[in-house]
């Protein structure tokens, strides 16, 4: 067994471990910190699987945007309930270790049966592969989310969009302050920020451009737009709002109305529905969709219909 | 092996040395200053060995600079999240 394999292999046992201790740990607290190393991990695995598009997504929706807001729905618990933890209760489910025989089983027969499939000579891959020398598009990934499969990408930022709204439907308004976990006025903390939020915005916007040929695209650029917005809320810079203007409802809603608005126009020079005209939509259509999914996560985490500045 | 690999892997094996100093004493020490104390100190040095181990594998000027880049930003956040950590344990207590 050389290194690289062994790797693997600790790679692949980490993960059921981990996986493991993030479903029978009994603090919340730690459940969510162990899935935040998960997604880590997670993310490694996905490196050494060669798909750098899913890694990237991984490490900054997975682990990092997804870790944020699972601590701060178990904040919220807890300020609701100051008296009792949020601990998962006592004993186990009587379904557990079926489910659990049940998805060990299903997992082997999907990689068994994976193993013995050969690669077909004239697969959809090649063929698209082949389509995507025809574009100016580099990375294979960007071009089926945004050119074979565009409608897939339509629906998920559609989904992105119903999520927000179900959110405020069902969540009470967050307290002006609530939100902030640390001291606002701790000297290091406008040192970090005027370092971290232009940093932010200067590498999703790398993601945005590098998506065309290499790692990257849209849902990692605004992930990583989405963390500036974190550590903003964070830290008391931006605060709940009580309602969105113009301005938000425009960001929250670009990626959509730019996909539709291309999608739908492009039937009126005789072309069919999400046929898109050139490299500049791509472009558009992926900017637009960054802001979208950055301020929507960001919107989630703060738990709030609305951000605004800190009253001076 | 030659000159360069040499260098290389000393300077990883150094790095794990902290790395592994920082994790025994952020589980073993007793309080959180301490435990702050281990991890952040040795983590960054531990974490500029591999950078500089990774920077004389690569031979390449562009790799290099991204490498150092990754250490100062690792440096600023286990920097500012320490201190952070550490005024929230000192107001916890008082």
């Amino acid at each position: 067994m050389d290194t690289a394999h062994l790797v693997d292999l600790l790679l692949a046992v980490g993960m059921v471990v981990l996986a493991l201790q993030v479903v029978s740990e009994r603090a919340v607290l730690r459940s969510i910190i162990l899935f935040v190393v998960f997604g880590l991990v997670m993310a490694l695995a996905w490196t050494r699987l060669q798909a750098p598009d899913l890694a990237l997504a991984e490490a900054a929706i997975g682990a990092g945007v997804t870790g944020a807001l699972m601590m701060m729905a178990w904040r919220r618990l807890l300020i609701i309930n100051p008296d009792q933890p949020a601990d998962t209760p006592r004993g186990r489910s009587r379904v557990a270790v079926p489910v659990a025989l049940l998805a060990a089983a299903l997992v082997a027969t999907i990689g068994l049966s994976a193993l013995n499939i050969d690669p077909h000579a004239n697969g959809a891959g090649l063929i698209a592969l082949d389509e995507l020398t025809d574009t100016s598009l580099g990375n294979p990934v960007t071009g089926v989310l945004l050119l074979f499969r565009n409608l897939d990408t339509l629906l998920e930022m559609a989904v992105l969009l119903i999520a927000l709204l179900g959110a405020r439907a069902v969540s009470t308004p967050a307290h002006p302050n609530e939100a902030a976990v640390v001291e606002t006025s701790a000297p290091l903390v406008g040192a970090l920020l005027a370092i971290l939020v232009p940093l932010s915005i200067l590498i999703a916007t790398h993601l945005l451009l590098a998506g065309t040929n290499e790692p990257g695209g849209a849902f990692q650029a605004g992930a990583v737009l989405a963390a500036g917005g974190v550590a903003l809320v964070l830290t008391a810079r931006l605060q709940p709002g009580e309602r969105p203007g113009v301005v938000t409802q425009l960001a929250v809603t670009a990626g959509l109305l730019a996909f539709v608005g291309i999608g739908v126009g492009i039937m009126a020079f005789g072309e069919k529905l999400l046929v898109l005209p050139g490299t500049w939509a791509i472009y558009v259509i992926e900017t637009a969709m960054m802001v979208s999914i950055g301020l929507t996560l960001a919107l989630l985490f703060a738990g709030a219909p609305a951000l605004v500045g800190r009253p001076k | 092996m030659n000159f360069q690999d040499g260098i290389a892997v000393v300077l990883l094996i150094a790095g794990c040395f902290f790395y592994l100093a920082g994790t025994v004493g952020l589980l073993r020490f007793g309080d959180v200053h301490s435990r702050l104390h281990a991890l952040t100190k040795a983590d960054n040095l531990g974490l500029m060995l591999v950078c500089a181990a990774l920077a004389v594998l690569a031979a390449d000027w562009r790799i290099s600079a991204l490498l150092a880049l990754i250490w100062l930003l690792g440096l600023l956040a286990a920097t500012v999240s320490a201190h952070l950590i550490a005024r929230h344990a000192r107001r916890g207590w008082e």
